[in-house]
């Protein structure tokens, strides 16, 4: 267990060796340093008067709260309940943008006319669409989904589009000439690798971007992190605004270390 | 010009009493895209033997690359007649290309860009590995299978594209400024190597360069294009025997003569 131990922290320094110099411990030890300098000077503040623990609640009252929203069941249920909503529209709202995307991306005359059409609803903000999606689909989880959907739409759309466009014209004329110069040949061996990072990088943006709408989308009664924030805030609950507000970082963090990781993977032939 | 012509070169000699593999009378098109109609290269005509070895060279923006294109099929000429006498056989395709930027798809690793080629051509997917495997043994990159693109220097990333060529088994092999880019002794390797895969595939190939030596190292026949559009300035036979000498007086006698039909290309305002 030790020997494991050991290769993986050789492992480490190397390659934080090879990243540019830098030590695994600078890597780490300063950004740990100041994140509990920042912890450390809030809870003084709170503690010395500073600051009102009711309006500003000090970290040790945020870890009693997580164990008592643990215990009762609540915390479980609603990062279950926004998950869901999180990953359904993050899931719906990618694959409509990317395929949208390479579509149009693909002929030039469609990405004339998409234009206008993309000028006038793209800078509608997702939460703008909220009184319609209640009037659609009430106070639902799939009015959730509806929102986080369309903002994570136009991200993925616009990034996908924009990877289809930039593909080396050099590399259609090879798929031509080697006989691959079908529509669904052309697709899957030149355009969707050739895409792949700038689509991969929208799907990213669109996954921090779900985080943020989704929220949003449940401050209005559908239940979920968002909904149990407003609850506790009505009851100046403030450690449990604050333990959903670090739970949503963690989660966000958490879902893009994933998926940073999974695109390193993919990307692997890149230089 | 008067000047005496060495044994080793013969002005439009006549064609050895092969059938041609590609024909080209009075062709002349424009840059694909161009809808202006203006003409890139005009009046152009060529005999490309069977298993012959045809340069096409000039100065850039005389519509080499375009020609090729027009010969594998890609863009219509606007006048004139080309036939390329090449027929597609199961598992293998009739005309295959070579760029200058070996193109290989950056995705793929050495063997996967070879078997690209093959994909669609050969249903079984261990035939189609088995037979790049080959391929790659031929230009030498056996142990680079599994390398990206990124991780191969220009000269192995040309060999790739060559054995990505080769590997559909061509009668015709395009090949556009395939050299250009890379140093000069990895161009003189690759060249004595394509040479030896030439003579061993008894393959056809179209070759177009801006490089006279490389030409005329390269090939049986160099076809002089200038001007704009670009015409058939001159067309010479190379008669010197293979393996040729780089630095030899015949050969210098040959590439200064062609030389000179360029240089008198430009005074006479034939040329840009």
């Amino acid at each position: 267990m030790s020997d494991a131990a050991a290769t993986a922290a050789t492992a480490a320094a190397s390659g934080s060796r090879a990243r540019g110099g830098g030590l695994a411990a600078e890597r780490w030890l300063w950004p740990l340093a100041g994140l509990a300098l920042f912890v450390a000077a809030w809870e003084g503040a709170v503690r010395g008067g500073l600051m009102n623990a009711v309006l500003v609640p000090p970290p040790s009252d945020v870890v009693p709260a997580l164990f008592r929203e643990l215990e009762s069941g609540m915390w479980a249920g609603v990062v279950v309940a926004s998950l869901r909503h999180y990953l359904a529209g993050v899931a719906i709202g990618s694959l409509l943008g990317i395929a949208a995307g390479i579509a149009v991306g693909l002929s030039p005359k469609v990405e004339a006319a998409q234009a206008g059409i993309a000028r006038v609803l793209r800078p509608i903000p997702p939460l703008a669409w909220i009184p319609f999606a209640i009037i659609w689909f009430g106070v639902s989880e799939t009015a959730a989904g509806f929102i986080i959907a369309i903002g994570v739409f136009w991200l993925n759309y616009f990034s996908a589009l924009g990877a289809v466009r930039q593909i080396d014209p050099g590399l259609i004329e090879l798929a031509h000439s080697f006989g691959q110069g079908g529509l669904w040949r052309r697709l899957a061996k030149i355009v969707l690798p050739g895409a792949a990072p700038g689509i991969l990088t929208g799907l990213r943006a669109g996954l921090g971007q779900g985080w943020m709408t989704v929220v949003a989308a449940e401050l209005f009664g559908i239940p979920g992190i968002g909904q149990r924030m407003m609850e506790a805030s009505g009851l100046l609950a403030t450690d449990i605004v604050a333990l959903y507000m670090l739970t949503i970082a963690a989660l966000y963090s958490l879902s893009d270390l994933v998926f940073q990781r999974l695109t390193r993977r993919a990307l692997a032939w890149m230089p | 010009m008067d000047a005496v012509t060495p044994p080793a070169l013969a002005h439009r000699s006549a064609e050895a009493a092969a059938p041609a593999i590609v024909e080209a009378e009075g062709l002349s098109f424009g840059f694909p895209g161009d809808a202006s109609g203006a003409l890139v290269l005009e009046d152009f005509h060529l005999a490309l033997p069977r298993g012959g070895f045809v340069a096409v060279v000039g100065p850039s923006g005389v519509g080499k690359s375009t020609l090729l294109r027009v010969v594998a099929g890609l863009v219509p000429q606007t006048r004139g007649r080309i036939t390329v006498d090449a027929a597609a056989n199961p598992g293998r395709r009739p005309v295959a290309t070579v760029y200058q930027d070996a193109r290989l798809l950056p995705w793929r690793r050495a063997l996967g860009n070879i078997e690209f080629g093959l994909e669609g051509l050969v249903a079984d997917r261990r035939e189609r590995r088995e037979r790049a495997r080959t391929v790659l043994a031929k230009v030498g990159l056996a142990e680079h299978a599994g390398k990206w693109p990124h991780q191969l220097s220009g000269g192995q990333r040309q060999r790739i594209g060559i054995a990505r060529a080769l590997a559909v088994e061509p009668d015709l092999l395009l090949m556009d400024e395939p050299f250009s880019a890379l140093d000069a002794i990895t161009r003189r390797g690759l060249q004595d190597e394509l040479l030896r895969l030439w003579r061993d595939s008894g393959i056809s190939v179209l070759f177009v360069t801006h490089d006279l030596d490389e030409a005329v190292y390269l090939a049986d026949r160099v076809v002089l294009l200038a001007g704009r559009p670009g015409r058939i300035v001159e067309e010479f036979s190379v008669g010197l025997p293979r393996p040729r000498e780089r630095e030899g007086g015949a050969f210098g006698d040959t590439v200064r003569t062609i030389r000179a039909a360029l240089d008198e290309s430009f005074t006479h305002g034939a040329g840009i």
